[in-house]
């Protein structure tokens, strides 16, 4: 047993950081302490909070974190900002939104990088989540990239997914359409004070009435808020809450838990294959005769994969024999 | 006189006959040559051609000095009638400690002063707070109460031509307890100009000494502003303090460019009230900093007083040739100023000066100190800065015509440049619906976040040379300058005066003076006269902002906003 | 899965002067590194805290007044009794000679006075974390 483990699931802090810091840099060691803590995953309830940039999400998520503290609930929360491509460095700026929370026992802020990830979440999402769940931290928000309208990922993340809009952002609405209002749970106009709150709430719900009605019978609600001053943040914290519990009346909690599991479950599978693969290949070079050939166009690189895959399967026969 | 053609065939014939046999001999030194800030190219020389090139015209660009556009500079005679006002920043420690400085840099032939509070003072918290735990007196002056301002104005007033006083965030609260200060002391408020830079937009723009969030931190100015027009109408209640944004490494363009925006921000705030143009742009004035590429730094100071003409006349319509005339306050930038071989900057400073004064740079001037980088500066640095500015007016002879550089083929090319950019940058704030929208989209930080970046990167690879720092550089220099030591006693006493204040003040009417103030914040009536209630009533500083926080809420910069993200 | 370091960046006390600040979490971006930066106006207490949640290896305070006497020794004292003195802890600003002395004795790891070059804190960084090594643990 994970001496670590037991100290995070004490709720220590400086360990569960530690734990998520060696998920993140695909630490093995990272992997046994998640072993431990693992079976203490499934209280939190995760949200999910996703929008374009300027949308105002770590504003939200501060004002959130607020009114969830008056409930006497802990919260966790990840902030995941982009990786520079060209450095592999990040800036990762969300916290200050929320840093009057630092000094609160009660929370636990968490900045995380994409390190490449596409679809709005970090490499280790589902990892922290699950440590932050086992830490007993009642509620788990993840807050997303916010550059892209295809930040659908959260989705199989989270229990509740809020989406962001604000007034004066015009065709980006529009532009939500395609991905994320189809699957949003909660939907929030932020800065609802600004001009133009009106027309967006009007666009907002004629693209919901056009959506398919969800499996779980759930009607999306539609939010008005200005989270610099904390208005409509208590309705907005209710209404997760009575998502939650209706996924839990409906029995559609455990659906999305083994989506949420199915989906971990083939992230991790795919990168784990890919990364032994390639760690094969690496021995003997193939790996890079396959590029140089892929790049003389001498073997397209459906054949190239096949071959290596092909490869490693030879010599696991081999190694059984 | 030449005309263009034979400039054009002498030209030709130079480059053939004369230059072309030279650079066979000597290549040039760099490729290409640029300047400092901006990165602009520049030629080898400078002819009637390029004047050309520009359509320059010279009653149009250039005119006489004290008439439109003020290329040459706003009074009619430079500085051959009088002299600017000779100013230095300092401020640190009490009242007491500070009016006994200020005497001592009167008595150097100074006739202006700055007023910089403490940090306590200047984000409104008294200095018995938490957050002011050895701060106080540090930065510059501790103000808690009226008490404090009146030890700090014992000051030879007849010697005093202006006072500067620097509280950008709660510039209500500040000029209050300035006006119960006079009136205690008997100083007529008419005998010397007050000039509070009240420039809370470049606060949240660079300098972070801001309370309140960006609309009522505007609002708070504007407040401070109309008392100010309606009573005191010989003061200066409004300064764009645009050196703080070169400070922040904007380059000439940005500078002007942000600080028309701010400054349109505020007339507009300000004609909203109610005012008329022609009253109202007279009172603005423009602080600005000089940097060390001379030519870069005259042309500013030319583009910044025809660019305000022109907006005045072409966008806001005013009549006055007043309004029109930018007041203009230059100072050599401390930015330039380095820590390595602190003497250079002695230098740096005689350099800027010139340019400052050639380039017309205003009715007052200051300079910065050469240990400035250390620490707070010191009696004898004081006493440098004041002896640069009178080797600059009396052994030079720059200050004996009026804009001596006009005509230089260089000099007016490199002032419609600065000029057409900026008017340019200022059509792109404008589509993004103006300075405070820009603040509060951080597109200001962001462009400065990244000036800052690229610059300090210029300097570390060397392609921005700078003595002492990356060329010249001596090996285990000993940096033995003197650094003004800051006295910890000074909050010890601060803290002890305010409790002995609190002890002994009429408790229920400074209540009532705050619960006033906090009515009037929520009605939105000027502030001025309530604030002065209160310090009447003892309330100090820092529970006059508390009530003003307490309806206006506290500004918290976001990742956007900060300029980093 | 490379492993990448972690900075945190904060600005204690009341002086709000972002210029070196802003500059260093750009270069140490595009050194490779995450920067998270907590804004102005933090305490100690937020300092190490929002250090021990982000499990930053390196904590980087600014201060261009007088914070940095009181606040930089406070946030090591705290990082120790919280069981996270594992992280390297450096200061930047307008530091007197004597103070840098003083903050060396309590636990700072280097003062980088106003004007070091980015490179200098870059390499800095670099060397301490090879030097550590793989070691690193609880």
């Amino acid at each position: 047993m994970s001496e670590i483990a037991d100290r995070a699931l004490e709720g220590c802090q400086v360990s569960g950081a530690r734990v998520i810091r060696w998920l993140e840099d695909g630490e093995p060691r990272g992997a046994e302490a998640f072993r431990a803590l693992y079976p203490h995953t499934g209280r939190a309830h995760l949200i999910g909070i996703t929008g374009p940039p300027g949308a105002g999400k770590s504003t939200l998520v501060d004002a959130l974190i607020t009114v969830l503290r008056s409930r006497d609930l802990s919260v966790a929360v990840v902030a995941i900002d982009p990786t520079s491509p060209f450095s592999g460095g990040a800036i990762l700026g969300d916290r200050i939104r929320m840093q009057r929370h630092a000094t609160d026992p009660g929370v636990f802020i968490r900045s995380m990088a994409t390190r490449g990830q596409l679809g709005g979440l970090s490499r280790a999402t589902f990892e922290a989540t699950g440590v932050l769940d086992a830490m007993g931290y009642d509620v788990v928000i993840v807050e997303t990239v916010g550059v892209g309208q295809d930040e659908i990922e959260v989705v199989d993340l989270a229990h509740t997914t809020v989406v962001v809009s604000v007034p004066g952002l015009g065709d980006d609405v529009q532009a939500l359409k395609a991905g994320i209002l189809e699957v949003g749970d909660l939907f929030v106009i932020n800065k609802a004070d600004r001009p133009g709150a009106d027309d967006t709430e009007k666009h907002l719900l004629a693209m919901l009435h056009g959506r398919a009605p969800a499996a779980d019978g759930w009607e999306p609600t539609l939010h008005r808020t200005v989270a610099t001053s904390g208005e409509g943040i208590d309705l907005l914290a209710e209404s997760c809450a009575a998502h939650r519990s209706h996924l839990e009346e409906t029995g559609a909690l455990d659906a999305k838990a083994a989506r949420r599991a199915e989906h971990f479950f083939l992230e991790l599978l795919r990168s784990l294959a890919a990364q032994r693969i390639l760690e094969d290949a690496a021995e003997d070079e193939s790996f890079s005769y396959l590029i140089a050939s892929v790049r003389a166009r001498e073997l397209d690189p459906y054949s190239a994969a096949r071959r290596l895959v092909g490869a490693f399967e030879l010599r696991i026969a081999k190694d059984e024999n | 006189m030449s005309d263009a053609k034979s400039i054009e065939q002498g030209r030709e014939a130079w480059q053939r006959d004369t230059l072309e046999p030279r650079l066979a001999e000597a290549p040039e030194r760099k490729h290409p040559f640029t300047t400092q800030a901006m990165g602009w190219p520049v030629d080898r020389l400078y002819t009637p051609q390029n004047l050309d090139a520009i359509g320059f015209d010279y009653v149009r660009d250039v005119g006489f000095p004290g008439e439109y556009p003020y290329t040459r500079g706003t009074d009619p005679n430079g500085y051959r009638s009088d002299l600017w006002t000779m100013m230095q920043v300092s401020g640190f420690g009490t009242g007491e400690d500070w009016a006994e400085r200020g005497r001592y840099m009167l008595d150097q032939g100074l006739t202006g002063l700055f007023l910089e509070y403490d940090l306590p003072t200047t984000n409104g918290l008294d200095s018995d707070h938490p957050l002011a735990v050895g701060e106080v007196g540090r930065a510059g002056i501790a103000v808690d109460s009226l008490d404090d301002m009146e030890a700090l104005l014992d000051l030879p007033f007849d010697k005093l031509q202006r006072l500067t006083s620097i509280c950008n965030g709660p510039q209500t609260v500040n000029l209050a307890m300035i006006l119960a200060a006079l009136k205690r002391r008997g100083i007529d408020p008419g005998s010397f100009t007050l000039q509070m830079p009240n420039a809370i937009l470049i606060e949240y723009t660079c300098v972070g000494r801001y309370i309140f969030p960006p609309d009522h931190g505007l609002r708070v100015a504007i407040d401070a502003l109309e008392y100010s027009i309606q009573n005191h109408p010989n003061w200066i209640p409004i300064s764009v303090v645009s050196a703080q944004l070169y400070a922040a490494y904007a380059n000439p363009v940005q500078e002007l460019a942000f600080s028309f925006a701010i400054a349109k921000e505020y007339l507009d705030a300000a004609l909203a009230r109610g005012f008329d143009i022609d009253t109202l742009a007279p009172y603005f004035s423009f602080i600005t900093g000089i940097d060390m590429d001379f030519f870069e730094a005259v042309g500013k100071l030319r583009a910044y007083r025809k660019v305000w003409a022109r907006i005045m006349r072409e966008e806001y319509g005013a009549k006055r040739p007043e309004s029109e005339q930018l007041s203009l306050t230059a100072s050599p930038g401390t930015m330039s100023l380095t820590l390595q071989q602190p003497l250079n900057n002695i230098a740096r400073l005689g350099i800027q000066m010139l340019a400052c004064v050639i380039g017309n740079g205003g009715h007052a001037m200051n300079t910065p100190l050469h240990d400035e980088a250390h620490a707070l500066p010191t009696e004898d640095a004081i006493a440098v800065g004041a002896a640069v500015q009178n080797i600059v007016a009396h052994e030079t002879g720059v200050a004996d015509t009026v804009d001596p550089l006009a005509g230089s083929y260089y000099v007016e090319t490199m002032t419609r440049r600065i000029e057409d950019a900026v008017f340019e940058e200022l059509a792109k704030i404008e589509s993004m619906g103006g300075a405070l929208a820009a603040i509060k989209t951080g597109y200001f930080q962001k462009e400065l976040a990244r000036q800052q970046y690229e610059r300090t990167r210029a300097i570390e690879d060397g392609s921005r040379v700078l003595v002492g720092v990356n060329h010249s550089v001596r090996e285990g220099e000993k940096r033995n300058i003197e650094i003004h030591k800051h006295d910890p006693d000074v909050e010890h006493r601060q803290i002890r005066k305010l409790e002995r204040l609190r002890a002994e003040r009429d408790g229920i009417a400074t209540r009532r003076a705050l619960d006033r103030l906090r009515d009037a914040a929520r009605s939105g009536e000027n502030l001025v006269p309530p604030c002065l209630e209160a310090v009447n009533a003892y309330a100090t500083h820092g529970e006059m902002c508390g009530a003003l926080r307490d309806v206006f809420g506290e500004y918290h910069p976001d990742s956007l906003t900060t300029g980093i993200s | 899965m490379a492993r990448r370091t972690r900075v945190l960046l904060a600005k204690l006390g009341l002086d709000a002067h972002t210029i070196g600040v802003n500059v260093i979490a750009q270069a140490l971006r595009d050194a490779g590194m995450e920067v998270i930066y907590s804004g102005l106006k933090q305490t100690p207490e937020m300092v190490a805290n929002t250090a021990i949640q982000e499990d930053v290896d390196v904590i980087g305070m600014s201060s261009l007044s007088a914070a940095h006497m009181t606040h930089f020794p406070r946030v090591v004292e705290l990082l120790r009794e919280r069981g996270a003195g594992d992280k390297l802890v450096i200061g930047g600003g307008v530091i007197p000679d004597e103070d840098s002395a003083a903050l060396l004795e309590k636990g700072i790891e280097r003062v980088f006075t106003m004007g070091t070059a980015t490179t200098e804190i870059i390499a800095y960084i670099e060397a301490w974390q090879a030097g550590r090594g793989a070691g690193r643990d609880t």
